[in-house]
């Protein structure tokens, strides 16, 4: 099989031999008023807007597709499972089809025989909306032109063609006439097993082919992604790895590549979408990482959702450790986030040469201005704690 | 007479760079790289400390943990892996590991940590510290015995301070104490985590399995 190399990291899509008739039901999804016409579609296996033609055709015949419509919704049930039809259901089927033709010709024989040019109108418009309208696969016409789709046989397509005509003709001859319905009645039997001869298997089989193709494009898919992935990010890593000689920078690039991979394989959001603070501050300090080549040692204890209050302080941080980074001359430093029950604390250690908070300069003083106003204007505290040569911890604390 | 060390780990490459690093202060008394040649040396060999992989084939570094601790309890265990997984650091630790650290760890503190474990005590590195105030932090205490699973305020202090990269000796200094009270704590914090209701940490790996 083509596809079996990725079949174990990509999910097994249904296989298209287990597409079949179903016990008839009522749809729960992608339904219009009740799923009774989707759950007729689904056990016939086409299309959707057919059936729901059907049931506007009906409708002009004395509002006979209401009727249908409710005995049907009275006679299912809510679709729990998949289940094959078994042959007692295909005769209960049969049963009911027959009904139904048995009160055509009751009404025909009492005299009540519908408006049959409003019944052509409306069945012609609702099956030619519904043949152009619907998105979820193309027409059969389509599906003629395409060569990957399978040839119905040859005498079985003009057996059915030839049923359809004589069924038209028939009822065109019928029309007008309010008595005869002898002979509608075989019209309308004739043009329906017309119908279903010659293209119920080939629409089956379209149905079935177009989910198989759906499975195997998907697969590409997500084989492509991978593959554009690790290219992007493992391959190019690894490149750059193998052009330098500065053993920091190869564990700077190494470490990045890492905690990406992680990311990426363990499912946490992607880059800049983090909707947690721990993945936001990993994003920062990774940001850090690789703008002044200096490890960030990143500790995550509990968390929270990123909201404006914890972005504020994830910004905050992410400038207390470009702080370090650019003036504490350390070769490594490390932020600690913590959220207990009432509070969430953010801490940037260095170790570095530290300063003397008395005696800062202007250009530093600024950017700790600008860490503590943005994390005071959404209600949290700034501490920021430094003695020369000892380091400095800037502490972002915020009460929830 | 120095510390008899063995190693363990799948990655030969590895073992070989770690193994020159140790030679000149330590005795290497062998190496493995894999489960059932690691637990059968290490009975032989019976070193002092053992330094080992986390993940490996065939039970990984548990599996050697307790496959030793049965007949040689008092071999004491180093964990030194690139996995940065909740449940699998803990696991090592709740299997009898005295310690964890990242195979980032430079030369000199890897060699202060096998003295350290030698020596009786716990080795945290910042990111164990880490795992364990958040194990312990929505710890629910239990009915056999509340005390046991809750950490005191002193030693999530320590543990603070450790998670945040502070050495044991910065640690002391911040917080007033002395050396030796800041790995009385560890070692503490270190027995909770091992004797700590089994299902509450289960709960809590699980919770946090993306790390």
């Amino acid at each position: 099989m083509r596809f079996a190399a990725v079949g174990g990291i990509i999910p097994i899509v249904k296989p298209a031999s287990e597409a079949r008739f179903l016990q008839p039901h009522r749809r729960m999804t992608n339904r219009v008023i009740a799923g009774v016409a989707g759950g007729i579609a689904d056990t016939l296996g086409v299309r959707d807007g057919y059936v729901r033609a059907a049931f506007v055709t009906l409708m002009t015949i004395w509002g006979i597709g209401g009727v249908i419509y409710l005995l049907f919704w009275i006679a299912t049930f809510d679709r729990v499972e998949d289940r094959a039809m078994d042959p007692v259901e295909s005769s209960r089927a049969a049963g009911l089809g027959l009904a139904f033709i048995g009160l055509l010709s009751l009404l025909g024989a009492v005299g009540l025989w519908p408006n049959g040019v409003l019944v052509l109108t409306a069945g012609a418009l609702s099956f030619g909306t519904a043949a152009v309208t619907d998105p979820s696969s193309p027409g059969p016409l389509a599906a003629l032109i395409n060569p990957g789709v399978k040839r119905v046989s040859k005498i079985r397509l003009a057996l059915g063609g030839v049923l359809l005509v004589a069924g038209i003709v028939m009822f065109s001859t019928a029309i007008g006439q309010i008595f005869e319905f002898a002979m509608v009645f075989l019209a309308v039997f004739l043009t329906g097993l017309g119908i279903f001869i010659a293209f119920g298997p080939w629409v089956r089989r379209l149905i079935t082919d177009l989910s198989a193709e759906r499975g195997e494009r998907i697969r590409q898919e997500e084989r492509a992604e991978v593959a554009a992935h690790l290219h992007d990010s493992v391959l190019q890593t690894l490149a750059l790895i193998q052009r330098t000689d500065d053993p920091q920078r190869m564990a700077i690039l190494a470490r990045h590549q890492e905690s990406e991979l992680r990311d990426w394989l363990y499912g946490t959001a992607p880059l800049d979408g983090a909707d947690l603070v721990s993945t936001a501050l990993r994003q920062a300090a990774a940001r850090v990482e690789e703008d002044f080549q200096i490890p960030v040692d990143v500790v995550t204890v509990g968390d929270y959702p990123v909201e404006d209050r914890t972005r504020a302080l994830v910004g905050a941080a992410s400038e207390a450790m470009v702080n370090a980074a650019k003036h504490s001359g350390v070769d490594r430093m490390s932020l600690f986030l913590e959220v207990e029950d009432d509070s969430l604390d953010v801490i940037v250690t260095d170790q570095g040469t530290g300063f003397e908070p008395d005696a800062v300069p202007a250009d530093r003083k600024g950017i700790s201005e600008s860490i503590r106003s943005r994390v005071e204007r959404v209600g949290g505290t700034v501490e920021i704690e430094s003695e020369l040569g000892e380091g400095t911890e800037v502490i972002l604390r915020l009460g929830l | 007479m120095s510390i008899k060390v063995y190693l363990v780990d799948d990655h030969r490459l590895f073992l070989s760079g770690v193994k020159a690093e140790l030679a000149e202060e330590f005795r290497i008394v062998g190496s493995a790289y894999d489960v059932d040649t690691a637990i059968e040396e290490i009975r032989g060999y019976r070193p002092d400390v053992v330094l080992i992989d986390v993940h490996m084939p065939d039970g990984g570094g548990i599996a050697v943990v307790e496959g030793v601790a049965e007949t040689n309890p008092d071999v004491k265990f180093l964990a030194l892996s690139v996995s940065d997984q909740a449940e699998d650091v803990i696991a090592m630790i709740r299997a009898g590991a005295r310690g964890y650290v990242t195979k980032t760890i430079e030369p000199e503190d890897l060699s202060d940590a096998i003295r350290r474990i030698h020596a009786g005590d716990a080795v945290f590195s910042p990111r164990l510290a880490g795992f364990v105030l958040d194990a312990f932090a929505g710890a629910i205490p239990t009915d056999d015995d509340p005390e046991l699973d809750q950490l005191t305020s002193r030693e999530k202090d320590v543990l603070r301070l450790i998670a945040r990269g502070f050495a044991y000796k910065q640690v002391a200094r911040k917080l007033n104490i002395s050396i030796k009270t800041v790995e009385t704590h560890v070692s503490s914090a270190l027995r909770k985590l091992q004797l700590s209701n089994r299902h509450e940490l289960a709960r809590w790996a699980s919770k946090r399995r993306i790390v």
